[in-house]
């Protein structure tokens, strides 16, 4: 089951990092995805990559929170990119679906 | 028949409430010894923070009354040491009879007095409530053990604050007595409080903060078990915060008078 | 890993109060992902049932596995790991009254996780979004509404994002609306983060509307376990009396009534 396995990738397509998140987010790991995300926004725009996520908890909301929040106070571009229908239902329970920037693909959030 | 064997009955069953409480109280006091030791190996730690908060409810918010009380005592037995002594024309004995009493007994009674009033009884009330509110059963659910949460904490600051009261009352207790009995003995309070520390022996002192350790013991397993069994809504509560100021007193003094008497023989 | 083990397996379990027997033999089993509502008037047993499952109680017989734990054989470790899974929101919101809104959301977390100060305050203000006391976070315990306190206490019972939810009572005590709105929060919960929730109510309507298998309890004994539908179609006249609040028809024992009227030690 490679393909749900988690993972945290950050790839820099120059100006722009793209952090790819797969498999469960969850307490045992999410402050990696935190540190990945923060890292990433130290000296450019973020997009994060969700597509592949099958689950993710409050600790991951949080991590993408405090990279939003992260983001706006630098004036950095941060978007979630191809949220899966998972990690919709969790920040559509929240309202954060009209919080966060939502982009389709890469291309979409590198435009803004 | 029945006339005869209920009062039987009751002692039997108030006998056996006794022992029970005992017991209860008894594995509370190894609970929280055990949590406060080895509680962060099993994920139930003991937090700095509640120990320190307990401190001040019990230690430093006590200070002002148990000042007002130890000098009171203090002036009181001036009074009482230079009426009665002077009658045998041994004045000159107030002064080690003032700070023998004050060290060995009246410091840990009145402060052990003053505590269960002012704290047990507010630790029976929190943990009472508490109980009826089912907070204590959401702590236990949240894998917060109450024991580890409540107790421990006021256990903790209950055997560093009331022996560290104690030397403080004794301190003003003497200083009372010295304001009072320096004129009548011709002498001025400084040589009055000079003589006591020449007189006294560290014995005194310690023989004090033992009672006091004991009665810190005492007061908060009585004040925590009374809390931990309370039914019956709020009117529970209230019994409980009264019961438990008495048992402590009464558990306080003849502790106390058991004590004195090992530790004079 | 068997996917579809149930959360809980209740087996055979018995539970006395002093000499009065208040569960019969209660098999009981709960799967992932199911919203089970136990339904029962007063005095069926059902606050005892939830004790149990809570693990408030050991059982004396019978067994209670939650999380394919055996409770009444777990460790000290184990009962931690399996209570750091179950979140519970308590009838009377039980919220510590000495921590504010906030704090009361964030104690499961500040007790029990390594997480960054920063990480625990959006996340425990999250939960307060979720439960629409978004911003309430300073307020104490003292000076909420009923509803808000039952608000309060489910964001706290899901702070730590737990597999398995209890709410005992969630409609007692409030409005029309606000207990809606609380039925439909928990559909959304069990939908968006996939808990496993078991609910105690005695309110027909919230049951039949957020519940996916329902518990019948009555005196002690489990009358049936099955659908809404089976429920509601049951033809035990004791489920009939309950659906339709008839008052139970009580059967009158001469000897024992008068047994009970008249001896001093009953």
């Amino acid at each position: 089951m490679s393909d749900s396995e988690n993972a945290c990738i950050s790839e820099d397509l120059g100006g722009y990092v793209l952090v790819r998140v797969c498999g469960e987010v969850d307490l045992s790991w999410s402050q990696q995805v935190r540190d990945a995300i923060l890292a990433a926004l130290g000296n450019s725009g973020v997009g994060v990559e969700l597509a592949r996520v099958t689950y993710i908890d409050s600790s991951g909301i949080a991590a993408l929170v405090e990279g939003f929040q992260r983001a706006r106070s630098s004036g950095r571009r941060y978007g979630l990119i191809a949220a899966s229908r998972q990690v919709l239902a969790v920040l559509q329970l929240a309202r954060l679906d009209k919080v966060f920037p939502m982009f389709a693909d890469v291309e979409a959030a590198r435009a803004t | 028949m029945t006339s005869l064997t209920r009062p039987l009955e009751s002692l039997g069953r108030a006998t056996i409430g006794s022992l029970a409480g005992m017991g209860y109280a008894a594995v509370l006091l190894g609970e929280s010894l055990y949590f406060s030791v080895a509680g962060w190996r099993i994920g139930q730690p003991l937090r700095p923070r509640a120990v320190a908060e307990q401190m001040r409810q019990i230690g430093v918010d006590a200070l002002p009354i148990v000042v007002l009380l130890a000098l009171t005592i203090g002036i009181m037995l001036g009074i009482q040491f230079i009426a009665a002594l002077s009658a045998f024309g041994a004045q000159s004995q107030v002064v080690v009879a003032v700070a023998k009493s004050v060290t060995r007994e009246f410091g840990a009674l009145i402060t052990a007095i003053l505590v269960a009033g002012r704290s047990g009884s507010a630790l029976a009330a929190r943990i009472g409530s508490m109980s009826v509110s089912q907070e204590v059963d959401a702590l236990a659910t949240m894998g917060i053990e109450p024991v580890r949460y409540l107790a421990a904490p006021a256990l903790l600051a209950m055997l560093v604050m009331l022996p560290a009261l104690t030397i403080f009352a004794d301190a003003v207790a003497i200083g009372g007595a010295a304001l009072y009995s320096s004129p009548a003995l011709n002498i001025t309070p400084s040589a009055y409080v000079m003589q006591t520390l020449s007189l006294l022996e560290p014995g005194d002192v310690w023989q004090g903060i033992a009672k006091s350790a004991v009665f810190a013991v005492l007061i908060t397993l009585i004040g925590v078990s009374t809390g931990f069994s309370v039914a019956g809504g709020a009117e529970g509560v209230g019994r409980a915060t009264t019961r438990a100021v008495v048992l402590s007193i009464c558990w306080i003094i003849v502790v106390d008078m058991i004590f004195s008497y090992f530790l004079n023989r | 890993m068997n996917v579809t083990a149930p959360l809980i397996e209740v087996e055979k379990l018995e539970a006395w109060y002093g000499r009065r027997r208040i569960l019969n033999g209660v098999d009981f089993a709960v799967n992932p992902g199911e919203i089970r509502v136990i339904m029962g008037g007063s005095g069926s047993g059902k606050s005892t049932l939830l004790r149990h499952l809570l693990g408030l109680h050991k059982p004396r017989s019978g067994t209670v596995r939650l999380l394919g734990v055996d409770i009444a054989r777990a460790s000290e470790r184990q009962m931690l790991d399996v209570r750091r899974q179950i979140g519970v929101s308590f009838q009377g919101g039980a919220l510590l009254t000495s921590l504010s809104v906030g704090d009361n959301v964030a104690l499961p977390l500040r007790e029990h996780t390594n997480l960054d100060e920063a990480t625990i305050r959006i996340m425990s203000r999250l939960k307060l979004e979720v439960v629409n006391l978004g911003g309430f976070q300073d307020l104490m315990p003292a000076q909420l509404s009923g509803g808000m306190i039952k608000r309060t206490a489910l964001a706290r019972a899901i702070a730590m994002d737990p597999k398995l939810l209890f709410f005992d009572e969630p409609s007692a005590g409030l409005d029309p609306v606000v207990s809606a709105e609380l039925d439909e929060l928990i559909l959304r919960l069990r939908d968006a983060l996939r808990m496993t929730i078991v609910v105690v109510t005695h309110e027909l309507e919230s049951a039949f509307k957020i519940a996916d298998t329902i518990t019948v309890l009555d005196q002690g004994d489990i009358l049936m376990t099955g659908t809404v539908d089976a429920v509601r179609h049951s033809d035990n006249e004791r489920i009939q009396d309950l659906l339709n609040r008839r008052p139970r028809e009580i059967q009158v024992d001469a000897d024992a009534y008068l047994k009970r009227l008249t001896e001093e030690a009953a």
